[in-house]
């Protein structure tokens, strides 16, 4: 079993197919020649019985034994001796038996005719019952003979019977004509069975070629070529239908390929703002100004800001990447009211007290990460402040949206521009702003969005140059 | 050529501070008096009424672009050399740099070696200072672009170590240097020996020159060491 587990796809279906044939057709063989020799022996009988049938009804008039009140009676050895003999011929040969299941007559007289067996007394005492279609076969000497039993009865149909007539023919004719046709039928099942092989095989061939294309294609794209596709011939069936699901496949894992490289670029890019700080530092150092101490406190604690700079992003990126895969979000169960009573606190440690509002909305229960929902808000509300006058209020609300509760974050500050409008979500992406680029990493939106998207939400950001911004996302109801 | 008496004045704008600073340090370090902006606007301001001798300019700025900012100054009429720094390596950007009028460029992160050696040969080719100008002092003249040595007159062959550090020490006369810098200056920064490989390398020097014990290169004990070219006028 092992054996055949290891061999190829193709080998199998052409071995599976194989069996099957054979068996099918070693069936198919077989029956045809059961139904062949029960053909041969039912016309041999029926041949048999027509001769005899008018023999036997000569015979009972000619010697009076119709309507007779005891024809046993009348049944002597040489009346039935007469019959045997009338019965008897090259093929077949006849004895007649009494009653009691005597033998009383033999019908072989020369050698060229065959023996008859010896009468079997349990078929015997059944054709005595008066059934009148006895055949057995029997064994004389090593030849095999088909034996048949007729009851003598005074007229047709009467239940008297006084004697019976055994009929036996050798079968050896029909042995050999059952022989030339199994031989027949063997020559034709070998016949089948390699034709049916040999176009199995090639037929099994031509239907894994495109499962072997499929096989080259994979081991090109693991080898790092995302551009190959499968062709196939069609898109019918299940290797066409596995082609196109695979193709899709691909585009689909070549288009994620293609942003993961994208972040890595931009991300690779935004470190080397800082190394290119840390490293000049360094140099400077190295190349003499480490002999003043003044100059060397300034630029270690210049690389000091420089460091935390990277961690800050790096713990960025992380976040980001962990977000990726939903299992690091611990839902539970919040009230949205309680949550900002906690929340709020802490927001204000950002900015001034009286900057920031929170309009209370309905009651609602929402299934959410409170540390990743406190993350989102941070984001924003460090966006909203850094982009608004310091004179204007920054509102927080929520209303009820079916399955969902929405939450805002609305400011009256700068706005921006469709342009930068339509990149806002992009990491790295900083748009044009007065304010210090070289402090933001261009993640926090981002970072929101993947936040929000982990738990099944949405945000969105409109706004326009003057107009302040207004920063939706929902958050899905608690389910109970 | 005309010789400047004062020093080659570099205007920086870029608004990285950690970048802004070294650079500053660095470039003070190195002999040059650095005026920095953190945005395109004020730069622009005081190339306008400051005259410069070189403007290096960060291409990512968050008022105005640096490759605006380029074409700003050449609008101006401004012969100025400009050293662009970038973060993008796309051929495109440098090309773009180089169309809006920048002289040259370097890519993020740079050595600050090769920043100075890319200062020197902008401020040569623009003539701000001499072509391939001799370094004369106490008798002793070396010229850096043929890197041959005279002493009254007469031709002396150096090592490239030794070479380095009588160029270090002619372009920066009576500084002190620990031998720690003079190591990573002439061997530099990967060098993993201990500093008194600086001690041989200066007695070999000593020799060559025929100078006469610690005249022209002078000992500071416990520190390290000065060319005092005056002295020796005598």
């Amino acid at each position: 079993m092992k054996a055949v587990l290891g061999l190829s796809l193709k080998a199998r279906l052409s071995l599976l197919y194989a069996v099957l044939l054979i068996l099918s057709v070693v069936i198919v063989g077989f029956c045809s020649y059961w139904n062949v020799w029960q053909l041969f022996i039912n016309n041999k009988s029926a041949h048999l019985r027509a001769r005899a049938k008018p023999i036997i009804a000569h015979w009972l008039t000619d010697y009076g034994l119709v309507s007779v009140e005891h024809p046993a009676s009348k049944l002597t050895s040489e009346t039935a001796a007469i019959l045997a003999r009338d019965l008897t011929s090259k093929q077949s040969s006849a004895i007649i038996l009494d009653n009691t299941g005597k033998i009383i007559a033999k019908g072989k007289r020369l050698p060229e005719e065959p023996d008859a067996p010896p009468p079997e007394l349990g078929q015997f005492k059944k054709a005595m019952s008066g059934e009148n279609e006895v055949t057995y076969f029997a064994n004389l000497n090593g030849t095999s003979l088909l034996v048949m039993l007729i009851p003598l009865r005074p007229r047709p149909g009467s239940p008297k019977v006084f004697g019976v007539v055994q009929l036996s023919t050798g079968l050896r004719e029909i042995n050999r004509m059952l022989f030339r046709h199994g031989a027949m039928l063997m020559a034709i099942v070998a016949l089948i069975l390699i034709l049916g092989t040999v176009a199995g095989y090639w037929l099994i061939g031509m239907s894994l070629r495109d499962l072997q294309g499929l096989v080259k294609t994979c081991n090109a794209i693991s080898s790092g070529d995302f551009s190959k596709r499968v062709s196939v011939n069609t898109t019918q069936g299940e290797i066409g239908r596995l082609a196109t699901s695979f193709n899709q496949m691909i585009s689909q894992l070549e288009s994620i390929f293609a942003s993961q490289q994208r972040f890595v670029a931009n991300a690779a890019h935004e470190l080397l703002t800082p190394l290119t700080g840390l490293k000049g530092c360094v140099e400077v150092l190295l190349r003499g100004a480490q002999d003043d101490p003044a100059t060397t406190s300034r630029l270690l604690k210049a690389m000091y800001r420089e460091v935390n700079r990277l961690i800050r992003l790096c713990e960025q990126l992380l976040g980001i990447s962990r977000l990726e895969g939903s299992s690091h979000v611990h839902r539970q169960d919040v009230v949205v009211s309680e949550f900002f009573a906690d929340f709020m606190p802490q927001a204000r440690l950002l900015a001034n007290d009286d900057r920031l509002v929170l309009r209370q909305g309905p009651y609602a229960r929402i299934s959410v990460d409170p540390d990743l929902l406190k993350q989102v808000l941070f984001n924003l509300l460090s966006n909203a402040l850094r982009h608004s006058p310091d004179d204007t209020p920054i509102e927080i609300t929520w209303r009820l949206l079916p399955d969902f509760v929405e939450i805002q974050v609305r400011d009256h500050g700068e706005g921006m521009d469709a342009t930068t409008l339509s990149h806002v979500f992009e990491p790295f992406y900083k748009g044009r702003s007065h304010t210090c680029s070289y402090k933001r990493s261009g993640l926090g939106l981002s970072l929101a969005k993947s936040m929000i998207n982990a738990h099944g939400g949405t945000i969105k950001v409109e706004s326009a140059p003057g107009k302040g911004t207004i920063v939706s996302f929902t958050i899905p109801l608690s389910s109970n | 050529m005309m010789e400047r008496d004062t020093k080659i004045k570099i205007l920086l704008i870029e608004d990285d501070p950690v970048i802004t600073e070294f650079l500053r340090t660095g470039l003070k370090y190195e002999g040059y008096d650095v005026v920095s902006f953190d945005n395109g606007i004020q730069g622009l301001d005081s190339l306008n009424r400051n005259e410069f001798d070189l403007v290096i300019l960060d291409i990512v700025l968050p008022d105005i672009d640096g490759f605006e900012i380029c074409r700003r100054i050449r609008a101006m009429g401004q012969e100025v050399p400009i050293l662009m720094l970038t973060v993008k390596k796309e051929i495109s950007d440098r090309v773009k740099g180089l169309d809006s009028g920048a002289d040259d460029y370097l890519t993020k992160p740079f050595s600050f070696e090769e920043l100075v050696a890319r200062i020197r040969a902008l401020l040569r080719r623009s003539g701000r200072i001499g072509q391939g100008k001799m370094l004369n002092a106490a008798g002793v003249v070396l010229d850096p672009s043929t890197r041959h040595v005279r002493i009254h007159g007469r031709n002396i062959e150096l090592t490239p170590t030794e070479f380095g550090l009588l160029e270090l020490f002619m372009r920066h006369p009576y500084r002190v240097f620990t031998r720690e810098t003079l190591l990573n200056r002439v061997l530099g920064y990967d060098f993993d020996g201990g500093t008194n490989v600086i001690d041989v390398h200066i007695s070999h020097l000593r020799k060559k020159l025929g100078d006469r014990p610690a005249r022209l290169i002078r000992t500071v004990y416990g520190v390290g060491y000065s060319f005092q070219p005056g002295d020796d006028a005598t």
